[in-house]
């Protein structure tokens, strides 16, 4: 049987797994294992649409698939009506800071916020329409003018920090909104957004009095939670990746900071005082573990985030706060193999490029080229692969028996990106281990 | 304003206003001949004059004319070495740059968050910094340089005289590397000098790799008027009995005082006593003399022992202007704080070296019509008794003689550029891991050591064993992916506000025997246990270097000869020496000698003639064999090294190298020479410093493995050629023995 794939999915995947990057949709087609992860996951968002909250720590290796995974966890969630905002860290963007650089952090997050009718990103001007529209409706039904139900539901907000200003601009885009004023509509966007970046600028716009700076990052988190729900959505999910990023700065009282931003989510969440929010965070096994600068530095996280001491020895629990994402087995990675095949070839058995004894013996030749790496670290696996159907494919007298022994495969070195370039005349450093 | 400077139609309207407000008749002939070169900032140029002499207006007249041109304001990064200077230089600019509406930023230490933040915002117009403030920049805002520095259109380098062969000049230029990076693009950059005699080192400097095409500005105006007193003190001999070990008060250092309190009091100066001892001393004589008359104490220490307090207490009494105040101090008062210019300055024994005495003299008589006035004391033994070879050929005051001779002549010693400062190389590699939040190998040694890069002379093999190295230390770890993040040391280091300096000032050995501490020791040369040691009037035996703590342990010793080792601050020049030795051979007498240094000189000179030291190379004292060079230190450790490597005990002492014969004889400590000279390649340097000490000498250097750290320490203070050179000539010169 053969299930004909779209074009667009196809290519989406293709092209991104070659980059070495993680395709934004599509991520079904090629999903291998990790049944339990993913339903942990996915009953964490169920709770949060049934007005509970979650935070999970999901910690992989570089190229184990934690964006993948987080990608995967993304599209669910938007399937079941949440809206999602997710965001990489970076150093500029982080989550607590006194330079801007968690207002920078939020801003990426509203910029990438998704519904599943926008999956792309800027769903924000989408989702304060649909407050309207709901608040429209609603009205209608109970008899009631527009502007009182949605001054009732605004109230709402208002317990919360911040909620006054916030409720004052979501007014203000519903003025604008009824008078036509483009101006008025796209400046309570921007606002929302955390593009002002002083409070006279707002108060000229908007009449508010404050903006959305690094100090207030997670309060308007919430605040948008609290939203989104008001304005018919499930809940709200942050995905935030890269938490490497925290690891790795230099600056003791900076990185100290961040961690007891997290310890304030972490808290908020399990103790249920955030409807309808959850966070997923990505990061690196050093990250969570490093008890000199990792989250277990600061004791306080260390004794929320600990293994389960039962769990150990082949026995699992997916309950705590953290979910560690074993790295594919060999098998696992053959039938992704299989899968990327499948993709490949749209779906079309009758077309696949390479026979699974061919995938076996490509398995081979990576396993020794670079050893186990090969499928604990798949990324660069997976781009030569694509690279030796893409020559199979525009080549048709070419065997796969001949080419399979000369791909070239390297060890993923972790992606860092490189902001100086000229790095291949060293090859001296290339594989320094200290 | 004549019609026939072209350069003054070039500038901006605005800025020619300005100078006809200011009543200037013409341009200074260093303002003549930059002005063209830095209007169209393509390229990067030196303007090397004395002081006063219009050096700061050369750069930005021209610079903010071009400035003023550009469509989008630009910023020009002004680097000063101290914090003082910038507070004048901002003072001078504000009037200029009010009236042209381009914004000046001081930024340093004591500048406040508020101003520092508008730049940040703003950042245009110009900035005022120092490195260390720069380097925090770099560290602790890493994100944001390329932003920042985004329109830099020039970098002005002040004092570029005396950032040149230091760690902060290389630490400097390293900074204006990595921000270059950042930004993507070549910044010009302009050096304000005073005059060196080679200029090509200033100029490849300023712009590694490519000197020669950084042009120069040399302008000959004649100095400031200086004016020089040499005085002379015989402490005299006192008979003891036996084996005294009271240590006896010296009685001249009473007598200086006196002569201080009267020449200094009421105005504002500086007195340079060469060590800590000697600076409690003489503030301790000289307070005693503002008390015993009644008077306001206007005398104030300063060296690096002294508390946060005391010292923060005299830069606050140097820096209000109501009452005269005189610092008594070590070189921390030469880099580490500043203060406006004095009236006069005074040395207390020999001067470090002839640029380091230079540079001292450059802090008095900076206003116009005011000169220089420098006033040096000689101490001297009497001679008679059991006096050692200092004594008898009054080295102190020919060292002293010497140098100021030499100053006259326009002298001074050449800058070290060929130091590999391994140490400023450390903290850079951990500012770049600051600023980016972490870097590969591959990616440090690009950075730093790539070709045109500062550190451009040190290897992948040696970088790859010091960045182990450093992992073994806990300064640098590496994470999972190849990243080298701080260790667990390197980030406390980093973290702390010392990090941003890439110097240390003023250490001291400490001196201790039989578990109580004498007291401290400025030590530049080498250390080798079993050397003899003159400390506190005393002949002691080295037992053990402790060079982590800073220590020596010694034991007294007493019979044979005074040793000449009795540490100093400075390391002198073979030119130096050189001309101590066609001193005591010659009968020209200085006119700034007064009369009891006149017989010092006959004395010394006598004392030469007598044991016929212009065809002799050694002399025999007993114990110890005496090998006379004349040459400067850096040689005369090599010859060291050399015979401590042949068995021997050798440690260089003054004008020579100083050989305990121990078992041999005269004729083998010659015979070991000589078969040094015979050797045609130059030993590799972990034989020959293997069993040296004292080889810290810069701030990281005990970060640095073994082998790099005599790189290091060789690159700036040995000079095997030299040494080979000199041994081979005087085999030469004596075939036989």
């Amino acid at each position: 049987m053969t299930i004909t794939i779209r074009t667009k999915d196809r290519d989406a995947v293709i092209q991104s797994l070659r980059a070495g990057v993680v395709p934004r949709t599509g991520q079904h087609l090629i999903q291998v294992g990790r049944t339990s992860e993913i339903e942990t996951l996915v009953s964490d968002i169920d709770r949060i649409a049934d007005d509970g909250s979650a935070f999970r720590v999901v910690i992989g290796e570089y190229g184990a698939g934690k964006t993948f995974f987080l990608n995967l966890v993304r599209a669910v969630a938007m399937e079941k009506k949440l809206v999602v905002a997710s965001a990489d860290l970076n150093p500029d963007r982080r989550l607590h800071a006194s330079g801007g650089q968690a207002r920078s952090l939020y801003a990426e997050l509203m910029r990438n916020l998704s519904t599943r009718t926008k999956p792309d990103g800027g769903a924000l001007g989408g989702i304060v329409e649909k407050f309207i529209a709901t608040a429209k409706t609603e009205a209608k039904a109970a008899g009631l003018s527009t502007e009182a139900v949605i001054r009732q539901k605004l109230d709402n907000l208002t317990e919360l920090v911040n909620g006054y200003d916030f409720a004052d601009v979501i007014a203000a885009y519903c003025r604008g909104f009824e008078e036509g004023n483009e101006q008025l509509k796209s400046d309570a966007v921007r606002w929302l957004r955390g593009e002002f970046s002083t409070k006279t600028d707002a108060r000229q716009a908007l009449g508010v009095r404050t903006i959305v700076d690094d100090a207030a990052v997670y309060d308007q988190l919430k605040l948008l939670a609290r939203f989104v729900r008001l304005a018919g959505f499930s809940g709200l999910l942050v995905s935030l990746d890269e938490l490497v990023n925290l690891y790795k700065m230099a600056n003791t009282q900076a990185r100290n900071a961040n961690y007891e931003q997290i310890l304030r989510i972490l808290n908020d969440s399990l103790q249920g005082t955030a409807v309808g929010l959850g966070f997923v965070l990505g990061g690196t096994p050093e990250f969570l573990l490093d008890t000199r600068r990792g989250l277990y530095s600061y004791p306080a996280l260390q004794s929320r985030l600990a293994q389960n001491t039962f769990a150990s020895g082949g026995l699992v629990d997916f309950s705590g706060p953290v979910v560690r994402l074993s790295s594919l087995t060999p098998e696992d990675f053959y039938v992704l193999l299989q899968k990327i095949g499948h993709v490949y070839a749209s779906g079309d058995t009758t077309k696949h490029l390479l026979p699974d004894q061919g995938i076996y013996r490509f398995m081979e030749h990576c396993s020794k080229r670079i050893g186990d790496a090969y499928f604990r670290t798949p990324r660069t696996t997976i781009t030569s692969f694509i690279n030796l159907l893409a020559v199979l494919e525009q080549n048709a007298g070419v065997s796969w028996q001949d080419l399979v022994g000369g791909i070239e495969v390297v060890a993923d070195t972790g992606g860092t990106i490189d902001l100086i370039a000229d790095a291949d005349e060293n090859e001296e450093f290339a594989s320094f281990k200290m | 304003m004549s019609e026939s400077s072209a350069s003054f139609y070039r500038l901006d309207e605005r800025i020619q206003r300005f100078i006809w407000a200011e009543g200037w008749e013409s341009l200074r002939d260093a303002q003549e001949a930059a002005i063209p070169l830095i209007l169209d900032a393509d390229r990067d140029v030196i303007v090397a004059a004395a002081t006063a002499t219009g050096k700061t207006e050369a750069a930005f007249l021209p610079a903010l004319t071009h400035m003023l041109q550009l469509k989008e304001s630009g910023l020009i990064v002004y680097i000063s070495p101290l914090k003082a200077l910038i507070n004048d230089q901002f003072d001078r600019f504000d009037r200029l740059c009010g009236q042209l509406d381009i914004p000046v930023w001081p930024w340093h230490g004591d500048v406040s968050a508020s101003i520092k933040n508008r730049f940040l915002s703003k950042r245009s117009g110009i900035l005022l910094i120092t490195p260390e403030s720069l380097e925090a920049m770099l560290c602790n805002r890493g994100t944001s340089v390329s932003a920042i520095f985004d329109r830099s259109t020039f970098f002005v380098v002040d004092e570029l005289h005396a950032f040149i062969g230091s760690e902060r000049g290389k630490q400097l230029q390293s900074l204006m590397h990595r921000i270059e990076r950042a930004v993507g693009r070549k910044v010009p950059r302009i050096g304000l000098s005073a005059t060196l005699g080679d200029m090509n080192l200033a100029a490849e400097f300023l712009r590694t790799g490519e000197g020669a095409s950084v042009a120069i500005v040399e302008s000959r105006s004649s100095g400031s008027e200086l004016k020089i007193l040499v005085k002379g003190y015989e402490e005299p001999l006192v008979i003891r009995s036996g084996d005294d070990d009271e240590e006896r008060e010296p009685t001249t250092p009473a007598l200086i005082a006196t002569h201080l309190f009267k020449s200094l009091r009421g105005s504002n100066n500086l007195v340079f006593p060469n060590s800590r001892r000697e600076v409690e001393r003489f503030t301790h004589l000289l307070n005693n003399l503002c008390l015993q008359q009644q008077l306001p104490n206007e005398f104030w220490p300063h060296h690096g022992s002294l508390s946060k307090e005391i010292r923060t207490e005299t830069e606050a009494a140097l820096k209000q202007q109501s009452l005269p105040a005189t610092a008594i101090c070590t070189n921390t008062l030469e880099l580490g704080i500043d203060i406006g210019s004095v009236k006069s300055v005074a040395q207390i024994g020999s001067p470090p070296s002839v640029a380091r005495l230079r540079q001292r003299l450059g802090r008095s008589g900076r206003r116009k019509g005011e000169p220089a006035i420098f006033r040096s004391y000689c101490i001297e033994d009497a001679l008679g008794g059991q006096a050692s070879l200092a004594t008898e050929l009054r080295l102190e005051t020919i060292k002293t003689t010497a140098m100021i001779s030499l100053l006259l002549e326009g002298w001074f010693e050449p800058p070290a550029t060929n130091g590999a400062h391994l140490s400023t190389l450390v903290q850079q590699m951990l500012s770049v891991i600051a600023q980016y939040g972490g870097a590969t190998i591959s990616r440090l040694y690009t950075l730093l050591c790539a070709e045109k890069a500062p550190f451009s002379g040190v290897s992948k093999e040696d970088f790859i064993v010091l960045v182990r190295h450093l992992g073994q230390n806990e300064l640098l770890m590496q994470d999972s992916s190849g990243v080298l993040l701080h260790g667990r040391v390197g980030e406390k280091l980093v973290n702390h506000y010392t990090f941003y300096a890439a110097f240390v000032i003023d250490e001291e050995f400490r001196v201790v025997a039989s578990g109580k501490t004498l007291g401290t020791i400025p030590i530049s040369q080498m250390l080798t246990v079993g050397q003899r040691i003159l400390f506190a009037g005393k002949t002691w035996f080295v037992e053990e270097i402790d060079e982590t703590q800073k220590t020596i342990y010694v034991i007294r010793t007493s019979g044979g000869v005074p040793p000449l080792f009795s540490g100093s601050t400075g390391r002198v020049h073979t030119h130096v020496r050189q001309r101590m030795r066609s001193l005591l051979e010659s009968n020209d007498v200085p006119v700034f000698l007064d009369e009891v240094v006149r017989r010092f000189l006959a004395e010394a000179r006598q004392g030469y003639t007598d044991r016929n030291l212009g065809h002799t190379f050694f002399i025999d004292q007993g114990k110890v064999v005496y090998i006379l060079t004349w040459l400067g230190d850096a040689a005369n450790e090599a010859i060291a090294c050399l015979l401590i490597q042949r068995g021997f005990v050798a440690i260089p002492a003054g004008p020579g190298v100083e050989v305990q014969k121990g078992k041999h004889s005269t004729e083998d400590v010659l015979n070991a020479l000589i078969d040094a000279a015979a050797v045609d390649d130059p030993p590799p340097l972990d034989m020959l410093l293997a069993e040296v000490k004292n080889l810290y000498r810069e701030k990281w250097d005990w970060a640095l493995p073994d082998e790099l750290l005599r790189i290091a320490y060789a690159s700036l203070y040995l000079d095997l050629e030299e040494a080979l050179k000199w041994t081979k000539q005087i085999v030469a010169v004596n075939p036989v023995n």
